[in-house]
């Protein structure tokens, strides 16, 4: 299974038994408009034959200025734009805007809020890797994990939708807590979300991790050694799957996630089957977090003591969570006023996605479209 | 880990054809599985309560503050208004002034649909619908004006309850204890778990999930400790409205809206920035006070537009200190019938955010990875005084009545009269004391223990 | 009764007008299938809408929608070629319907040579694929005709080794002929070489189609729809739609014929011998188009590289010990 381009290579140069065998590398514009890239992101490759020389990922696109809008709007309105940047784990943006600025007023979290927002960032997490689960699949060709995928992720966002009111950007966190209380019965709701979830996994994985077709795809295809990864920064489940085992929520803690037991997954490989493993693995410790933190939820307040306008006292503070596509940053520059004077925002995808080129140097056309979707990305991530 | 990376390895050997047959399986499953399609347009999915769909505009509560617009991360609210003079409310007093709203439009092709203008409307102006079906031709028809909002109005659904273990803002739950009762109070908590296992269970019809905060909780264990003060009449309609809850079964509890504030009420005790210069109690009546005088005795909040609650829980959320004292109540009346007795009752909510931490004193910073868990053990244990607990024995809806209902209208009538307030105002707290003798239900929190309240 | 005589040319066009119908209607039926079964696997319903009860004339629809779209041919691309590419992909597929038979009587030409004609005539679509791909003026397309072109040939062996089996145990090679020459149990026979013989030829049969997990021609999330993205209208359906579905649908009888007994009643019983063969034969045909709709939604892709590699050095040694086994067989049982 070990994908060789030499030999192909070798005879396109040598020309085999008819001597010098003339061909032209092609240059082939992946995108920006292209299924298989998740948004609009373009790839410049230069292909020969079926083999890709080379591939320069082109980002921009979607630039949305976020950097200069913050600067004009208070944290309040700041959260509702900030979840729209990894917008499949809306709720994770706004949880290092929320610290960051709690930390730069000394707010107190009360416990109630801690734990609840620990079990809506874990369950967006898992509406995270489910999406990518979806759509990994698809690139691949396998279409029917997108289907079922997507109706678990159906359970999981209507209690996303009963609590914050919208199902991709939630707008629910605040400096100090979480803007209201969760309704009624979000409690078993929840926890029946993620257990079907995790009883159903293991089918829709047989589909892929256990399919002959996929394994030929997927190991020892698009392989990032640990080493680059580290010297590209690369974080969370693609660095994870290089065999790096760094996981914000247990080396800094953050919340109340040093009272949950989970273990941080990693594999040794660095191919997209091992990406794609630990983002299956990912889940399931997902789901036991929500439940351990759903059965400790404490009963109480869920805003601290936060002055009515909230205003950060000069300063600086680097705030950093694991977002479920990696690293998410925060640094938030504050003058005194309503409004950040910078909040600069360090973002996982773009990391992860400038390590493509390194990635998909000398690999075939297709293994371009695998490893493409096995390095989850969003490019509102990427480009802000 | 260890027992991963053996199933990794396992999971990367050639199957030979055995994990296709596998995925044939599997697809052949769902094949004969129920199909969980919702055909839209024909079946509409149940939304729920708080989903943003469309903001609907109350016109009456708008007084043009144009927080709203300030607020708005996009600018999306376009608002007109002009002021006008009023002839003044006695002889010889000043004219007043009024705003008038001449235009209120919300351009939903710019809208993010991210709540703030809700959230930040103190007078309970502006509510969330869930209806999601206007999609125009024309951009232009995106921008609704006044009367398209008001039409929203009647989609808008009332806030589903909260959680158990949420806290409401509003008269305490439970009277809070000073330190050495408090510490009394987890001594005998401890001693107590068996009898609020069944009493924290039943709580929770059919939960499968372990009680909140476990069973050992015990709010009222100890004799010296208050019964629990009514916290207001159960809307029957609220727990019919609400959809798809049933946890409104029996219980009395707030129907708090969502609104409702949270750090802001302890915020009361001084860090708060005097909220847009409303003096607590007084000044919050008038524009209720002048909606609902005559709807006042009808009290079936549900009949009104939804969340007549949550306009005193709003109205709460801007003056802290008295106006929360009463719930639900406190809409349909105008709370001076029952703001006296919050005056003279326990403390009012600022030291309740001294109880709680004295409760809860070491809460840590976001830094130190959380609170430790003896403290979130003890805040479990003694919760704070507006927190919902399971109580020990549910609350019934109807209730005998323990006094002559029309001997208290006319008490409260006269009662009324005498302090001077104007003749409508007097019918409309005589008629409201009146139905709550009818239910039973206190008009106040317990002014001392051992006084038994019919709740 | 009656004593209806007709001249040959009035008997051909008969035959010419059945073929024009069962072949569009097959399509339609197959598409149709295709479309709620693979739903259903899914876990969802498909098209319920056109026709008014779950959707039964959703095919239809399509068909007229695409006689409605506008025919666009790029600036840049080669005319002549473009246009004629899809006829010479639909042809060869409409005239392998002339030698399946439906009942002992009812086949529009038993040809004595029928399963040569068939595999000769089968493989010239090919051709059709790579002209397409390569008068779009696209390089997407191109990339689609050459890897068709290249699996196409690569998948071609298969087939005609099982193929060769059966004929070698029929002793003929008139479909009818070896129809007559299946018995119960009919894919299982003889032990070892039938099955293999059956999957061999559906491996096949998949790869000649195109289909899921041997798309890459056609990688849908790769190069959109490879040598016929720039078609549009009619032709996209000539050459995509109806080739497909029309391939998948004389593929199923193929194999149904060849290997599963054709018009025979699945079980010898008496009883079932009432039952008109046609029924029986159309029973297994969609059993087959089951298979192929099953397998669709299951299975990634394989990468063109591995799809080469399974041809040549799995598919084809395993069909030519076959070969050996069969000959084998046939000499000394």
């Amino acid at each position: 299974m070990a994908m060789t381009t030499e030999g192909p290579r070798r005879a396109a140069r040598e020309g085999g038994a008819q001597g010098r065998l003339q061909t032209e590398e092609m240059i082939l514009n992946v995108g920006p408009q292209h299924p298989a890239t998740h948004g609009v992101f373009r790839l410049l490759a230069t292909i020969d034959g079926e083999i890709l020389i080379n591939a320069e990922p082109v980002i921009g696109y979607m630039h949305r200025g976020y950097e200069k809008l913050v600067e004009q709007r208070d944290y309040r309105q700041i959260t509702n734009l900030v979840s729209r940047m990894d917008w499949l784990s809306g709720i994770n943006n706004e949880l290092p805007l929320a610290l960051a600025v709690e930390q730069l007023m000394e707010i107190e979290v009360p416990p109630r809020a801690q734990y609840l927002r620990v079990i809506l960032c874990e369950m967006n997490r898992i509406l995270n890797h489910l999406m990518f689960f979806a759509s990994f699949g698809a690139e691949l060709g396998a279409i029917t994990p997108t289907f079922y995928a997507f109706r678990e992720r159906e359970d999981i966002q209507r209690v996303m939708e009963a609590t914050t009111g919208g199902r991709m950007h939630f707008g629910f966190f605040r400096p100090g807590g979480l803007k209201e209380d969760v309704p009624r019965g979000f409690v078993d709701d929840a926890l029946q979300g993620v257990r079907q979830v995790i009883e159903r996994l293991p089918d829709y994985e047989d589909l892929l991790v256990g399919n002959e077709i996929f394994k030929q795809r997927t190991i020892d295809v698009g392989v990032l050694d640990k080493e680059a990864a580290y010297s590209y920064g690369v974080t969370g489940p693609i660095a994870r799957g290089s065999g790096a085992d760094m996981d914000v929520r247990r080396d800094e803690p953050y919340l109340v996630y040093d009272q949950f037991d989970f273990d941080v997954c990693s594999a040794p490989n660095g191919d997209c089957f091992d990406r794609f493993w630990v983002l299956v693995r990912e889940v399931g410790e997902s789901a036991r977090i929500v439940e351990q933190a759903i059965e400790g939820l404490p009963p109480g307040p869920i805003m601290g003591k936060v002055p009515r306008v909230v205003q950060a006292p000069a300063g600086e503070v680097y705030v950093r969570t694991e977002n479920p596509l990696g690293e998410l940053g925060m640094y938030l520059v504050s003058d005194g006023d309503r409004r950040p004077y910078r909040l600069k925002i360090r973002t996982p995808s773009y990391n992860n996605v400038s390590a493509l080129s390194h990635v998909l140097a000398n690999t075939y056309v297709s293994d371009m479209i695998a490893i493409l979707g096995s390095f989850f990305f969003v490019l509102g991530d990427i480009d802000r | 880990m260890a027992l991963d990376q053996r199933r990794l390895e396992k999971a990367r050997k050639p199957g030979f054809g055995l994990g296709l047959l596998k995925g044939m399986g599997v697809t052949l499953k769902h094949l004969f599985k129920h199909n969980t399609v919702i055909q839209y347009p024909d079946e509409k999915q149940d939304l729920s309560p708080r989903t943003r769909g469309v903001i609907a505009l109350k016109e009456e509560n708008c007084t043009v503050c144009m927080l709203c617009a300030r607020e708005c991360p996009d600018w999306c609210i376009y608002i007109d208004s002009h002021k006008e003079q009023l002839p003044p409310k006695r002889q010889g007093g000043r004219p007043r002034k009024r705003n008038v709203l001449d235009r209120f439009a919300i351009d939903y092709a710019l809208c993010m649909y991210c709540g703030i203008c809700v959230e930040v409307c103190p007078y309970d102006a502006l509510f969330w619908s869930r209806e999601f079906e206007y999609a125009e031709y024309d951009i232009r028809e995106l921008t609704h004006e006044k009367e398209r909002l008001s039409d929203w109005m009647e989609s808008v659904l009332p806030p589903p309850p909260l959680e158990i273990g949420a806290e409401y803002p509003g008269s305490p739950t439970r009277a809070p204890e000073t330190p050495p009762a408090g510490a009394a109070a987890r001594g005998t908590a401890a001693s107590t778990p068996a009898a609020d296992d069944a009493g924290g269970t039943e709580e929770q019809p059919g939960a499968p999930v372990a009680p909140l905060g476990g069973g050992g909780r015990t709010p009222d264990a100890g004799a010296a400790k208050p019964p629990m003060p009514d916290v207001g009449p159960v809307p029957g309609e609220q727990a019919a409205a609400t959809p798809g809850r049933d946890g409104a079964t029996g219980r009395e509890e707030t129907s708090a809206g969502e609104e409702a504030p949270r750090g802001q009420a302890p915020g009361g005790d001084g860090t708060t920035e005097a909220p847009a210069g409303a003096p607590p109690g007084a000044t919050a009546t008038p524009p209720d006070a002048t909606a609902t005088p005559p709807d006042a005795t009808a009290t079936r909040p549900g009949d009104d537009d939804p969340p007549p609650e949550s306009t005193g829980e709003a109205r709460a959320d801007v003056k802290p200190p008295d106006a929360t004292a009463t719930p639900p109540d406190a809409a349909a009346t105008p709370p001076d019938a029952t703001a006296t007795p919050p005056g003279d009752d326990d403390p009012p909510p600022e030291s309740t955010g001294e109880a709680r931490a004295d409760v809860a004193p070491t809460m840590t910073s976001p830094e130190g990875g959380g609170p430790a868990p003896e403290e979130i053990a003890s805040l479990r244990e003694t919760p704070g005084p507006n927190v919902e607990v399971p109580h020990e024995t549910p609350q019934p809806t109807a209730l005998t009545p323990t006094e002559d209902p029309d001997e208290v209208y006319a008490q409260v009538l006269k009662e009324q009269q005498a302090k001077g307030s104007s003749p409508q105002v007097a019918e409309a707290r005589a008629k409201v004391a009146r139905v709550k003798a009818e239910r039973g239900i206190a008009r106040g929190p317990a002014p001392s223990p051992g006084e038994e309240e019919g709740g | 009764m009656f004593d209806i005589t007709l001249a040959t040319w009035q008997i051909l066009v008969i035959k010419v007008l059945v073929i024009l119908t069962v072949v569009p209607v097959g399509a339609l039926v197959g598409g149709y299938a295709e479309h709620k079964v693979m739903a259903h696997l899914q876990h969802r319903l498909g098209p319920m809408y056109p026709g008014g009860w779950h959707g039964w004339a959703t095919t239809l629809a399509d068909g007229i929608k695409f006689l409605l779209k506008e025919d666009i041919i790029p600036a840049a691309a080669d005319r002549k070629v473009f246009s004629f590419a899809p006829a010479a992909i639909m042809v060869p597929i409409i005239m392998i319907y002339l030698v399946i038979p439906i009942d002992r009587n009812l086949v529009i030409e038993d040809l004595d040579v029928g399963l040569f004609y068939l595999l000769a005539i089968g493989s010239l679509s090919t051709i059709g694929l790579l002209m397409a791909g390569w008068s779009s003026a696209n390089k997407y397309a191109l990339i689609g005709a050459l890897r068709s072109a290249a699996q196409l040939i690569a998948y071609e062996l298969p087939i005609v080794l099982a193929a060769a089996v059966v004929a070698m145990l029929a002793g003929s090679l008139s479909l009818i002929d070896i129809v007559e020459a299946q018995n119960f149990p009919f894919a299982l026979w003889p032990p070892g070489i039938g099955f293999v013989a059956f999957l061999l030829f559906t491996v096949g049969a998949v790869a000649e189609m195109t289909r899921v997990p041997f798309d890459m021609p056609v990688a849908e999330s790769e190069i959109i729809t490879g040598p016929f993205t720039e078609y549009s209208g009619m032709r996209y359906i000539f050459s995509h739609m109806f080739a497909e579905m029309g391939h998948m649908v004389a593929f199923g009888g193929i194999a149904a014929t060849l290997f599963l007994g054709g018009y025979k009643p699945i079980i010898p019983l008496r009883i079932l011998e009432y039952i008109p063969g046609v029924f029986w034969f159309f029973g297994k045909t969609m059993f087959m188009i089951f298979l192929f709709l099953w397998i669709r939604p299951t299975f990634p892709r394989v990468r063109e590289d591995q799809l080469q590699k399974f041809a040549w050095k799995f598919l084809i040694p395993v069909g030519l010990v076959l070969i050996l086994a069969t000959g084998a067989w046939v000499l000394y049982v």
